[in-house]
């Protein structure tokens, strides 16, 4: 057969690119993946200000400890206290067993489950401070164990999945 | 280096040779003597423990490199968050063939839940009104005492302001309905935590 002059016209061809159209739709956002979850660096706080505090709310009942640290969110978004963070500790279980008056094995009186609400606040004066305290004192619920303390690494540790084939790896290592 | 290997013909060939060679041809039993006429050295004592020395070391080299790759590998996944049971609905919640039948109110009880509710809202703005003015004295009163005691000396007034070490960490429980009973006898018992341990 005849071998025609078979060249490729690509780029030179009228009709390039006539199929284009995704430069005209709007640039939509690039597809975020699942991110890595990193502790956020502890502030420390200067002379005047505390840094990262964690005010943790600990109660047997849990619509009261919710309600609770919405209640107290609320108010630090009211008096524009810096939130950092508010989250929900893993729930701890708990079997309360009882011995019977008249026997000798142990009944099963409930089981009890202990939920804690934590909110990360920073940037509080140190004037307003007790003020901030004595405010949430008063309002504070029956049966909710209230807890202000400075968040360290330990407190962001103990929210993750124990990995004990790491652990494991890391003691033979060393 | 290597010991060189002497194929069995050679050793048959030399074996058939003159009379002394008998002799060299027993000790030539072991194929480690590359010639008859080198004296018979320690290579082949010398061989055992090398053999143990490369292939431990080899050994030991190829576990720690598996080691660090598996822990490379593992330090690769992100630490995951506990899941809050909080959150997880039970499975028997989720059975969507139960629906609840509100019954009929009348409209007198309509008409006294609102006024109640309007009575409410008024309770809960004037109880919220309350705590805000009571944030504003507080704040109030504070800024005009360091006002003061800014007056009357300096250094006492940045001392008061710099932040209470002994504040945090700071617990209180809250209030109970009635107070203790006195001389009340709980039974023994304990306590037993069954929280699911989550592992990655």
């Amino acid at each position: 057969g005849v071998l025609l002059t078979c060249y490729r016209s690509h780029r030179c061809r009228p009709t390039h690119g006539i199929g284009r159209y995704k430069y005209l739709l709007p640039k939509e956002a690039p597809k975020k993946k699942r991110e890595r979850i990193q502790m956020k660096e502890i502030n420390a706080g200067t002379e005047l200000e505390y840094g990262d505090i964690n005010i943790q709310m600990t109660s047997y009942d849990m619509c009261l400890v919710e309600h609770f640290a919405q209640y107290v969110h609320r108010l630090c978004n009211r008096l524009s206290i810096r939130v950092n963070e508010s989250y929900a500790m893993p729930t701890k279980t708990n079997e309360v067993l009882f011995l019977e008056e008249r026997g000798s094995k142990m009944q099963l009186d409930a089981v009890l489950t202990t939920h804690q609400r934590v909110i990360q606040i920073t940037g509080l004066s140190s004037t307003f401070a007790p003020i901030l305290l004595e405010i949430i004192q008063s309002s504070q619920p029956e049966g909710v164990h209230l807890a202000m303390k400075q968040h360290t690494e330990a407190d962001f540790k103990s929210r993750l999945k124990s990995r004990p084939e790491l652990e494991e790896l890391l003691a033979q290592m060393s | 280096t290597p010991p060189e290997s002497v194929s069995p013909h050679t050793l048959c060939s030399f074996s058939s040779c003159s009379s002394w060679l008998p002799q060299r041809a027993l000790l030539r039993g072991s194929h480690w003597q590359s010639s008859l006429l080198t004296p018979r050295t320690s290579l082949p004592v010398r061989a055992q423990p090398k053999k143990k020395k490369k292939v431990d070391v080899k050994r030991e080299q190829a576990q720690k490199d598996r080691m660090k790759k598996k822990l490379r590998k593992l330090e690769k996944a992100a630490p995951e968050l506990i899941p809050i049971e909080d959150f997880m609905t039970p499975m028997k919640y989720s059975d969507s063939s139960r629906v609840r039948s509100l019954p009929e109110i009348s409209p007198e009880e309509t008409e006294r839940r609102v006024l109640l509710l309007k009575k409410w809202c008024l309770f809960k703005q004037k109880q919220d009104e309350a705590e805000k003015k009571a944030i504003q004295t507080l704040v109030e009163s504070q800024q005009e005492a360091l006002k003061e005691l800014r007056l009357e000396s300096e250094e006492l007034y940045q001392a008061a302001i710099l932040r209470d070490e002994g504040l945090f960490p700071f617990e209180r429980d809250g209030p109970s309905y009635t107070p203790p009973l006195p001389g009340y006898d709980p039974p023994e018992g304990r306590c037993v935590d069954v929280t699911k341990v989550y592992t990655q």
